[in-house]
């Protein structure tokens, strides 16, 4: 018996190890992350997402920098692809819904209507026709959603928009986790109201299509500002700020290429000097050369840039002979440096001035042009004194002629590094400014695209429906030289 | 008649002493069929010799009145006095017991070898421990045919273990080690490892055991008197096999330019390229004779403020050789043995010591092993073992490319302008603490700099131990249970200096602190049943319960910037917040496991196996699930009449099923998160509003995860056979596989406009396929030489059987029945269809779609290992590599992109200089016409036009858009390889020399590795298997001493 009771010993010893952790279902709860969340807590997420627009390809496409490091796709116009990126974030939107219907909040609806507005116009202003009508539904296993027409998603936009603005000026329900407006519903409605009318705006070869009713829906909103609240100071931007925190800083915040690779674009650069715009000095530093000659920030002579069409070595040259100006330190060494805009004030009074221009309203298209201008030109904190001065200005002056080409040309300089692709979009429905194509070395056969490719992933995920869309809308095939509806005159 | 040929190399090892009596004769067996390699000793002594191919030997001995011991495997020793006589011939009679050859198998379970029905290959202790690397992992590369390693050649970073194309599960004492630390077992206290190639071979331990295992049995107290033995290993690394070529021609700059201003971006410096001015070029008007320009280090010059230039030569040729220093690898270890037949003992002390080539990086890895048994009957048995091991360090590299790597910042960007040695001095005048200086300070580190100022420390103490008993209840039962933790906590730090860069990233100062805690433990109890029902029926069996639990936790905590520079604590944080975050985890899984061998008159061997799991890593409802297997083994030699030269000679097959419950590896998620089947919202950005207030933020995930996952299974089907020839001179295993992968938890890629971009589910099935050879030979065995040779090959490849959703084309445009690893969506640039490269404007034009660039698994992998004995010298050599399979390589890629590579001093390079466009790509340019192409990237239509493309373009513009990629296949080299691994020369010193001295044996060897190399891919080792900027290959030179009390 002693023989065996010390091994019984051992057995039992072991038995306690197994009894110690048997209950599995306690196991089975993530303490890591949460599987339910407050409409807030997503929300703050997306206006990250949708306010931070801060980048260099834009500013590379639209002729605003220029880049030595290599023969760039966006500078030089021989770019692909774009991606789906945005339906992560219409998903994000969806989610917010849910999570405020599960908690009986209604406010987070017509702020998820501007943002899957938001979303979705940047989708298809990239390719054309895209999912829209069954996006966003694999929860109800569809994967692959079927390809809207680029006109019936404009039509859900507009009437969406509409609708959040007159819901949210309806309801009195606290706005939480808003990092832009506080909470302020006024501000809200300010920016839908605005949004929709560049949404209006970007429709303008669409003025005959009578279902859209362009002009009579932008009157509507326009004519009504009780009603339909517009931006109306800088104060009022649709504007992420950037913090001196982890995370939270300027994106290009110490970038290394920005520092060493990226200068301003020669036309941009020689317009500004022409109009003797002080807002150069606060976009660009001088050139090197410039510095030895000991000229001063603010002499419009200490400045030059690369043409973005010519050949990459040409440019190379310039730069390496200390003849190019980059752009402004303080683009890589602020880190709160400027916000990021997704929609300005002053961007509301070209789109206005414009609207006038075209005679869709009846204002003043001058006073909103220079309201524009001052607006941006406060934005970049210029003396009053300076604005005055240069709205005086014969370069400044409107051209009677063409005055859409003016403003245009104004709004090419208030968007330079801000408002993502807009500039880009602007100039691609109307011309203006003119994109420098001339040097030579762009590719693309000297083309500047239209759009860009679908992802190679739809190619596989959802190859039928892409095919599709692909054949109604372009017959040359997924082509960047194709022309999307929204760019046919109607 | 088996034996493993090293067994027999060791005690073949003959000490001479002065002879006084001869004695000669005849070793056969019964059937007076001659014994080749029959151990001979004479008792009491170290005396001995080994009969040859007829049976015959000769031996001196001492006296004539000695006896002499006679033993070979499968045959019942037999001591015979000489009692004066000078001829002796001696009949043994074969042993059924001694027959059996054993290897250790899953759970730690001894079983012959002839009653495998699947493939275990083993490597004795003894063969690591001489040539020692850094770990033991690394020493067992061509050693093993279908394990294939992939050694790095960083400092402190695991090599890549794959079996038969999938990652093993590595067991220590019978305990799996899920922390799968490949650092804490020290080589001297290995006894053996023993392979376990498939599924079915793993099959017990479960789903863990899925990809066969790499089992360790460590060294045991041995019966006997008490022994204490000393193994010493130094390794020096002196010089590199392997090192990347670099020009010297032309310095920093573009466009032939170099013109410093303030090493930040101020003019040409800042840039980063390396397409400057041609060096060393003279110039009578200087000073120094060459061309001059004002350079990081120029001295001000007084009067004027001004750099005062310096000439533009060479200085920096030897950068490498300056800069890294002499490697070291240096083991100790002591222990010390003993036992008897109730109890026996051994403890263990070791150090490896390893010094980092890169200035200021080392690491240190200390075990302390304890382990013994005790046998207080017949009846009843305890082992145990319990090892603490510390591996530390205060700094070793980081890995990958950019500006944290030492050959980045050192070879891969910096022109030979820039002589390393005058960076020794890294701190800028003035800034000390603030600013390091460096002839460039956008985009690169100083070396010395990030060697002494960017900390990254490692300390972790691992404990693992087991405890286990059997106990004897009848004849035929069995009650046994083992018991084995494995806890570890490592603290991490990174203490990041102010002005250190990072890709956009100017470091204010940083100190970060991680600490994970870890536990597991298993626990198994079961009951074993064994008869032999008469001599040719014998049934064998276990049934036991397992039970798995794991916790681990982990912190991370770090400052965002630091006030004082030098000052790593977080509470000298510069922002407004600490960032963190932490983790915890807990699993288990619970088992009932059972298996059943039979045997029929010692030819036949059935095993079933089978074990039900259910985990916590699964939802409930899909958690609990079995799988069996079958394997099976026919002894042919003894069932039918073989020729005589036919020693043995068995057939195997194996079927298993093996299912995992665990979601791992996969894009997005953390490998051992047991809770990756839920699906959740992630932590997203915290941000402030204008008021300073701040917001917290989720977002949901982009992986849609499927709500009722079931286990992933691999069906295996094994078959092999072992034949040995010429009473054991020539073995031969065999070992062909399929495996069918299925219900493969991945991420299938989904339409993102669906709202996800992965699906995670039970996706695509694949299909593996292998076979492997192994053949053991000893071509020349005699009384004073011996020659063992081992040569291993294998080849593997992975099948896509079906897509999830029976769509066209996987994401990497694969399709059903391509092999997984075809590279066939490579971006490329566009050809017309000929072969030719499509040019615009003189620049090639990408490709819209993923072209097929070649196949990334190597055809074979081999390894050919030889030693050679002669009397007390024994030699040992080993040359392993692999033959096909592409890499790519970033080394090369970015040498090219550069300017650094030797591929780039040409004239077109100087006509660039000097401002002209000279350079013609080979290929065509469209006139007219246009493609279309299908949504697969088919070409639909295609009415293009071609001329041969002349249009003339700036070489270095060229070089910096294109890094030469359709010259080079687009960067993707043939892996192939041949590499002098391993040379041991060890010298046994004769017991004439010792035996006036307290010690038993001494062995002193001299010891190279990697000595040797010959491959395709330029610049880089491809051991790795794959290159991000690699440490430059060490040669590794150095001496063992073994001594034994």
């Amino acid at each position: 018996m002693k023989n065996i009771s010390k091994p019984l010993i051992l057995i039992a010893l072991l038995s306690g190890f197994l009894n110690s952790c048997s209950k599995m279902e306690e196991l089975q709860d993530d303490p890591n992350r949460t599987t339910d969340a407050t409409p807030e807590l997503i929300l703050t997420q997306l206006e990250i997402q949708a306010f931070n627009n801060i980048g260099t390809s834009a500013a590379l496409a639209s002729r605003h920098l220029v880049n030595t490091d290599g023969v760039n796709s966006n500078q030089y116009y021989n770019w692909q692809r774009s991606d789906f990126g945005n339906y992560d974030l219409l998903k994000q939107v969806r989610q917010m819904v849910l999570e405020a219907e599960e908690d009986e909040l209604s406010v987070y609806t017509p702020l998820a209507r501007f943002f899957n507005s938001f979303f979705i116009v940047g989708l298809t202003q990239t390719f054309g026709d895209v999912p829209y009508s069954e996006a966003i539904r694999a929860a109800e296993e569809n994967f692959t959603p079927v390809y809207d027409r680029q006109e019936d998603i404009y039509l859900i936009v507009l009437d969406d928009l509409k609708t959040a603005s007159d819901e949210l000026a309806k309801n009195d329900e606290t706005i939480l986790g808003d990092v832009i407006y506080n909470g302020d519903h006024l501000k809200w409605r300010k920016l839908i109201n605005s949004f929709y009318l560049r949404v209006l705006l970007s429709l303008s070869a669409k003025t005959g299509n009578p279902g859209l009713d362009i002009a009579g829906r932008f009157r509507e909103i326009a004519d009504a500002p009780s009603a339909y609240p517009l931006l109306a100071s800088n104060e009022d931007n649709g504007a992420l700020p950037f913090h001196d925190i982890e995370g939270n800083r300027y994106p290009l915040f110490q970038n290394n290429g920005l520092q060493t690779a990226f200068y301003m674009e020669k036309t941009f650069v020689d317009k500004l000097k022409a109009l003797q715009d002080p807002r150069l000095f606060s976009f660009a530093e001088i050139t090197p050369a410039a510095a030895d000659q000991g000229l001063t920030a603010n002499d419009f002579e200490a400045y030059n840039g690369l043409k973005g069409s010519v050949p990459l070595d040409e440019n190379v040259q310039i730069a390496v002979n200390g003849n190019a100006s980059r752009i402004n330190k303080r683009y890589y060494d602020q880190a709160g440096n400027e916000p990021s805009l997704l929609m300005s004030y002053s961007e509301l009074q070209f789109i206005l001035a414009e609207a006038a221009s075209r005679g869709w309203i009846d204002g003043d298209a001058d006073a909103y042009y220079r309201e524009g201008i001052r607006a941006s030109m406060e934005f970049y904190n210029i003396a009053e004194s300076a604005i005055n001065t240069y709205l005086e200005n014969p370069g400044t002056q409107p051209d009677p002629g063409n005055e859409i080409a003016s403003i245009l040309t104004q709004k090419h300089i208030a968007m330079f590094m801000n408002t993502g692709w807009q500039i880009f979009y602007e100039q691609r429905r109307t011309g203006y400014p003119e994109f420098d194509v001339s040097g030579g070395g762009v590719l693309n056969n000297g083309k500047i695209p239209k759009r860009w490719m679908y992802p190679s992933k739809e190619e596989t995920q959802n190859g039928k429906n892409l095919e599709a869309a692909i054949t109604r809308q372009y017959p040359e095939g997924d082509n960047i030289n194709a022309e999307m509806w929204l760019l046919k005159e109607e | 008649m088996m034996k493993h040929s090293l067994i027999i190399l060791l005690l073949s090892i003959t000490p001479r002493l002065f002879a006084q009596h001869e004695v000669s004769g005849k070793v056969t067996d019964t059937d007076g069929i001659p014994l080749g390699g029959v151990n001979i000793s004479v008792a009491g002594s170290m005396q001995g010799t080994v009969t040859d191919f007829d049976g015959l030997f000769t031996l001196e001995t001492g006296s004539s009145q000695d006896s002499l011991v006679f033993s070979y495997i499968g045959f019942k020793a037999l001591t015979v006095p000489i009692a004066g006589k000078s001829q002796l011939n001696v009949v043994l009679k074969e042993d059924t017991e001694e027959l059996k050859e054993v290897v250790v198998t899953a759970l730690g379970i001894k079983k012959e070898t002839k009653a495998l029905g699947y493939a275990v290959q083993e490597v004795q202790g003894d063969a690591l421990e001489k040539a020692k690397e850094p770990n033991f992992i690394s020493a067992l590369s061509g050693k093993v045919a279908g394990l294939n390693i992939k050694n790095s050649t960083d400092l402190f970073q695991n090599p890549e273990i794959s079996l038969r194309g999938a990652k093993p599960l590595l067991v220590i004492d019978g305990i799996p080690d899920r922390t799968a630390d490949l650092w804490k077992v020290n080589a001297d206290d290995i006894e053996n490892i023993s392979v376990l190639k498939g599924a079915t071979a793993s099959a017990l331990y479960g789903s863990v055991g899925l990809n066969g295992a790499i089992m360790i049995t460590t060294k045991k107290g041995k019966e006997g008197k008490l022994t204490v033995t000393f193994n010493n290993s130094t390794m020096f690394q002196p010089s590199f096999i392997k090192v990347p070529d670099v020009q010297t021609t032309y310095g920093n700059g573009d466009n032939g330019i170099y013109a410093y201003e303030n090493g930040s971006g101020g003019n040409t410096e800042g840039g980063g390229w390396i397409w400057g001015p041609k060096l060393d070029q003279p110039d009578p008007s200087t000073p120094s004779g060459f061309a001059e320009t004002p350079q990081y280090n120029s001295p001000v010059n007084p009067e004027t403020g001004e750099l005062t230039p310096l000439p533009w030569i060479s200085r920096g040729k030897d950068n490498i050789s300056n800069f890294f220093r002499t490697g070291l690898v240096q083991s100790n270890n002591l222990s010390v043995d003993w036992g008897n037949d109730k109890a026996s003992y051994r403890m263990s002390l070791s150090n490896v010591y390893q010094k980092g080539i890169v200035p200021n990086t080392g690491l240190n890895n200390t075990s302390f092993s304890i382990g013994g048994s005790l046998t207080p009957s017949e009846k009843f048995r305890v082992t145990s073992g319990l090892t603490y091991n510390k591996q530390y360090t205060d700094n070793f590299p980081q890995v990958g490319y950019g500006p944290t790597n030492y050959l980045y910042n050192l070879v891969l960007w910096t022109g030979v302008d820039v002589d390393v040695r005058d960076l020794r001095n890294y701190w800028k005048e003035g800034q000390e603490g603030y600013q390091q200086r460096h002839f460039n300070t956008s985009w690169y580190n100083n070396p010395y700099f990030q060697a002494y100022e960017y900390l990254r420390g490692y300390d972790k103490d691992n404990l693992f131990g087991n405890l286990a008993f059997e106990y004897k209840a009848t004849p035929e039962l069995t009650v046994k249970g083992r018991s084995g933790v494995n806890v570890y906590s490592l603290g991490r730090t990174y203490k990041e200096p102010k002005s250190y860069l990072g890709y956009n990233d100017k470091s204010r100062g940083n100190f970060s602190l991680e600490n994970t805690n870890y536990f597991d433990i298993t626990t198994d109890i079961g009951i074993r049943y064994e008869k032999d029902f008469s001599d040719n029926f014998s049934v064998s069996g276990e049934v036991a319960y397992s039970n798995f639990y794991r916790k681990e936790t982990y912190q991370y905590s770090s400052t965002d910037g630091l006030n004082i520079p030098g000052f790593y604590n977080l509470d000298n944080n510069a922002g407004s917040t600490l960032t963190g975050t932490n983790r915890e985890e807990e699993e288990a899984i619970h088992s009932f496991y059972g298996f059943v061998d039979l045997e029929f008159y010692n030819a036949f061997y059935i095993t079933f196996t089978g074990r039900n799991d259910k985990v916590s890593t699964l939802s409930k409802g899909n958690n609990s699930f079995f799988y069996p297997s079958i394997s099976s083994s026919v002894v042919l030699s003894s069932l039918l009449d073989m020729p005589e030269w036919i020693t043995f000679a068995k057939l195997r097959g194996s079927w298993s099923r093996v299912s995992d419950g665990k979601i791992g590896n996969i894009a997005g998620l953390n490998e051992n998160d047991p809770y990756n089947y839920i699906q959740a919202y992630d932590k997203g950005t915290s941000w402030n509003n204008t008021k300073g207030e701040r917001f917290p933020s989720v977002r949901y995930s982009n992986l849609l995860i499927y709500h009722a996952l079931k286990p992933k299974t691999v069906d295996t089907w094994e078959i092999g056979t072992n034949i040995r020839l010429f009473r054991n001179r020539l073995g031969i295993d065999i070992a062909y596989y399929q495996t069918r992968d299925y219900n493969n938890l991945e991420n299938i890629p989904l339409s993102d406009a669906s709202g996800f971009g992965t699906y995670l589910l039970n996706g695509n099935i694949y299909k593996r396929k292998g076979v492997e050879f192994t053949v053991n030979a000893t071509p020349v065995q005699s009384d004073n030489f011996r020659w063992d040779a081992q040569i291993n090959l294998s080849q593997y490849r992975r099948y896509l059987e079906e897509i999830y959703g029976n769509k066209e084309y996987t994401e990497d445009r694969l399709q059903v029945g391509d092999r997984t690893d075809k590279l066939n969506n490579a971006s490329v640039y566009q050809t017309d269809g000929q072969g030719n490269i499509v040019f615009e404007n003189g620049f090639p034009v990408s490709d819209p779609y993923g072209r097929f660039v070649g196949y990334s698994e190597p055809d074979w992998t081999y390894g050919i290992s030889n030693t050679l004995t002669y009397k007390n010298l024994s030699l040992t050599f080993q040359l392993d590599g692999r033959l096909g399979g592409l890499m790519y390589s970033t080394t090369n890629q970015k040498m090219w992109w550069g300017g650094i590579s030797p591929g780039t001093v040409n004239q077109y390079r100087d006509d660039a200089n000097n401002g002209e466009s000279t350079y013609i790509g080979e290929g065509v340019q469209v006139v007219s016409g246009q493609v279309t192409y299908d949504t697969n990237g088919n070409i639909v239509s295609d009415t293009r036009e071609y001329a041969p493309n002349d249009v003339p373009v700036n070489y270095i513009s060229f070089m910096k858009t294109t890094s030469n990629a359709h010259n080079e296949n687009y960067h993707y080299y043939s892996q192939t390889f041949i590499k002098l691994r391993e040379l041991t020369l060890t010298y046994n010193v004769p017991d004439k020399f010792i035996s006036k001295m307290p010690l038993d044996a001494v062995s002193v060897s001299f010891v190279g590795r990697n000595l040797w190399m010959a491959s395709k891919v330029p610049n880089v080792d491809p051991d790795p298997g794959k290159d991000d900027l690699q440490a430059p290959s060490t040669r590794s030179i150095g001496f063992n001493l073994n001594l034994k009390f």
